[in-house]
């Protein structure tokens, strides 16, 4: 039993689907916008860091490219200013013997001479085989001193030219010296010519090379000691602390890490002299312009997305809605469709039925009459008067099943339709007429509002008659006594009038307006009404086009909507009806 | 005015008998034939002025025996009287020439007005 009512349950809503079914349209709306943002975020996001790793792997190529080109037009500037030196050097060196420069004011004038076309020579020496200086030309009284054991005269003897550390020296300040030493001439012994040369110079040199105030360009020597200023590591002589990873041939070395900053450094060897040439640069990526360009394509992905979203929001809700709209339509016109399916089916069962009825009660009918025909024609005889009474009531009981079979047959009939133009005003004046005659005696009032100029609907003349006689019939047993009945008519569209009757009545449940035009439903008592007169109408505004509906609420009364067509158009398939 | 003959061709005797016997009491001539072809017979027999005709009839259905009757006595008048009231029906018979169409159960006072209107048309066409 159970099963069994469970299965007209599953059967019912197989065929009666629910209007509102929300719940599958949230997760619907749900799973849509998820697949939407997957579409268009995984490719954005995709693109995005695809193109911000290329263009940093770029920038960062280019960068080092650019150091590379910097640091070797670094070296070549230096190291053509250490061979300018050089040259000079020896150029004196060989153009004057050790005897003449130990002359009495050669070695001097030479070096005003000298001076003069180089300012920055701080002074002169010329030094003899056993390490002494022979002669002195400068600011400081260094003759005699002895320099056989410093480092650089050791280099000059074994390599005959040497360009010295920046160092202090006797004279206690930063210099460096270029030597160069000479065979005396006949002998196994070597004199040496030096020139020192204030670090000044060489700053000032490597400072015209710094072309960008980005870059931080200084020399160091092979102890990591600074030999020129440095803007990230301090004075002359101070220590260089990124030199401890130097690797001969490497020009390019990646971000250590200084003072929580990273740089990014390149050196280079300059030729013929104990220094290395070193760039350090905070890098672009780590800069300030990096970071600038990475908050920019940030803020573009973001801008992106919240117009994406917008974009997405907007499109899953107008694609839910219309969805769920159409599921509405249809599911209304399934209702529909039920409803039609119903009348026809109970038409052709209530046709049937009224066929096969109205054979035996045509017999009936002969036969009471004849009845009473033979009576009337009798001479009185017992119980007479009953029997005529008892006869009539028959003919009346036979009366009444005719009214219900031929309005059954009316209502399945496909009745014959003739369409034309109707003014509602006149038409519903005719009818009311014809109810004048009730409505006075219930003292019921009809008001009339209609629009001056109202089209006229295209329909047929019986038929609305029957339409509207029933709804204002029903109407007026819904009102009682002094009652109010008011009919008004407006346009409905371009096609379309609207032509409402409303009842100052008790109104009706909602269950009562849900079976409203179902046949034989009826709140009248038994036998003042068929069931039948709203399903007939209902079939009659269908076949004319139209529509009619009911809203109604308890105790505020009940308002019938007949929307016809003015649009002859539309109905030109139903002439033939 | 003379008696008029009706002819009722009904396969519900009952009806037939009863309805004949009341258009008697009321200065009629009727006669009753119980099927389609009984109804043609008794027409060769005797002509009436009016026949009233049921449609369903299990021999031959009340159209046929229409056409047939129209066709020899083109001047009889036929009144359909049925209980199938399609319209479809109605026209249907129309168009084979009935004087009208009447759905069963049928007032008497209303069939004897019908009866006497296709009577006069009788007259008037076989003048």
């Amino acid at each position: 039993m159970k099963n069994y009512f469970k299965k007209i349950k599953v059967f019912s809503s197989a065929f009666l689907p629910e209007v509102h079914t929300d719940g599958g349209y949230g997760r619907f709306r749900l799973m849509l916008f998820g697949a939407m943002f997957l579409i268009s975020f995984i490719p954005l996001i995709f693109s995005t860091s695809l193109s911000s790793r290329e263009h940093r792997k770029l920038m960062e190529i280019q960068e080092k490219e650019q150091l590379v080109l910097s640091i070797e037009s670094a070296r070549n500037t230096i190291e053509a200013f250490l061979h300018e030196l050089q040259s000079m050097v020896k150029f004196v060196a060989e153009q004057y013997s050790y005897d003449e420069l130990l002359g009495q004011n050669k070695a001097s004038e030479l070096f005003a001479h000298l001076k003069n076309q180089y300012p920055g020579f701080v002074d002169m020496g010329v030094i003899g085989p056993n390490g002494i200086q022979k002669k002195y030309a400068g600011p400081f009284r260094l003759e005699g001193y002895d320099y056989s054991n410093q480092d650089w005269y050791m280099k000059v003897l074994a390599r005959q030219v040497d360009i010295s550390d920046v160092f202090m020296g006797y004279r206690k300040l930063p210099h460096f010296v270029v030597a160069v030493s000479n065979k005396l001439p006949g002998k196994e012994e070597y004199w040496v010519l030096r020139l020192s040369i204030d670090v000044e110079t060489l700053q000032n040199y490597v400072s015209t090379v710094n072309t960008s105030p980005s870059q931080d360009i200084f020399l160091v020597n092979h102890q990591g000691q600074l030999q020129t200023k440095s803007k990230i590591f301090g004075g002359i002589l101070g220590t260089c602390p990124f030199f401890t990873h130097y690797q001969k041939g490497e020009t390019v070395i990646h971000y250590p890490e200084y003072e929580g900053k990273k740089y990014l450094r390149s050196y280079a060897q300059v030729k013929n002299s104990p220094w290395i040439v070193v760039i350090v640069t905070e890098g672009y990526m780590h800069g300030e312009k990096w970071s600038s360009h990475r908050f920019r394509v940030r803020m573009i992905f973001l801008g992106c997305t919240i117009f994406a979203l917008i974009v997405i929001i907007q499109l899953v809700n107008t694609i839910t809605n219309r969805l769920r709209e159409a599921e509405q339509n249809r599911n209304q016109a399934v209702i529909e469709a039920q409803y039609t399916n119903k009348f026809a089916s109970i038409g052709r069962l209530a046709a049937g039925v009224a066929h096969e009825i109205n054979n035996p009660l045509a017999i009936i009918d002969q036969k009471a009459g004849l009845m009473t025909d033979l009576m009337e024609n009798s001479t009185p005889f017992e119980h007479k008067e009953k029997l005529i009474h008892s006869v009539t009531g028959i003919l009346g009981a036979v009366q009444r099943c005719k009214v219900i079979t031929h309005r059954l047959l009316g209502f399945a009939r496909r009745m014959d339709v003739a369409f034309e133009h109707i003014d509602t005003s006149d038409l519903l004046k005719e009818v009311l007429g014809f109810l004048e005659g009730e409505a006075i005696y219930n003292r019921i009032r009809f008001e009339m509002s209609f629009p001056d100029k109202l089209p006229m609907v295209f329909s047929d003349r019986g038929q609305l008659q029957q339409v509207f006689l029933n709804i204002i019939n029903n109407a007026i047993d819904a009102v009682g006594k002094n009652g109010l009945i008011a009919i008004s008519a407006e346009p409905s569209g371009r096609e379309m009038i609207d032509i409402k009757i409303k009842d100052s009545g008790s109104g009706m449940s909602h269950e009562t307006v849900k079976r409203i035009f179902d046949p034989f439903f009826t709140t009248k008592e038994a036998g003042k009404g068929t069931g039948l007169g709203l399903s007939i109408t209902y079939g009659l505004v269908k076949k004319l086009g139209g529509k009619i509906s009911v809203e109604s609420k308890i105790g505020e009364g009940t308002v019938f909507t007949v929307r016809l067509p003015t649009n002859d158009v539309q109905n030109e398939g139903n002439y033939s009806g | 005015m003379d008696k008029i003959h009706v002819l009722i061709i009904d396969d519900e005797v009952e009806f037939a008998e009863a309805l004949a016997e009341r258009l008697e009491l009321r200065g009629y001539l009727p006669k009753t034939a119980d099927s389609g072809r009984g109804g043609l017979e008794a027409v060769g027999v005797a002509l009436p002025d009016v026949i009233l005709l049921d449609l369903k009839m299990p021999d031959m259905s009340g159209f046929d025996v229409l056409v047939e009757v129209k066709k020899k006595y083109p001047t009889v008048e036929v009144i359909m009287l049925t209980g199938h009231g399609a319209s479809s029906s109605g026209i249907k018979s129309m168009e084979r020439g009935a004087f009208d169409f009447i759905m069963k159960p049928v007032d008497l006072g209303e069939l004897m007005e019908k009866i006497k209107q296709a009577y006069r048309k009788r007259l008037a066409n076989s003048m």
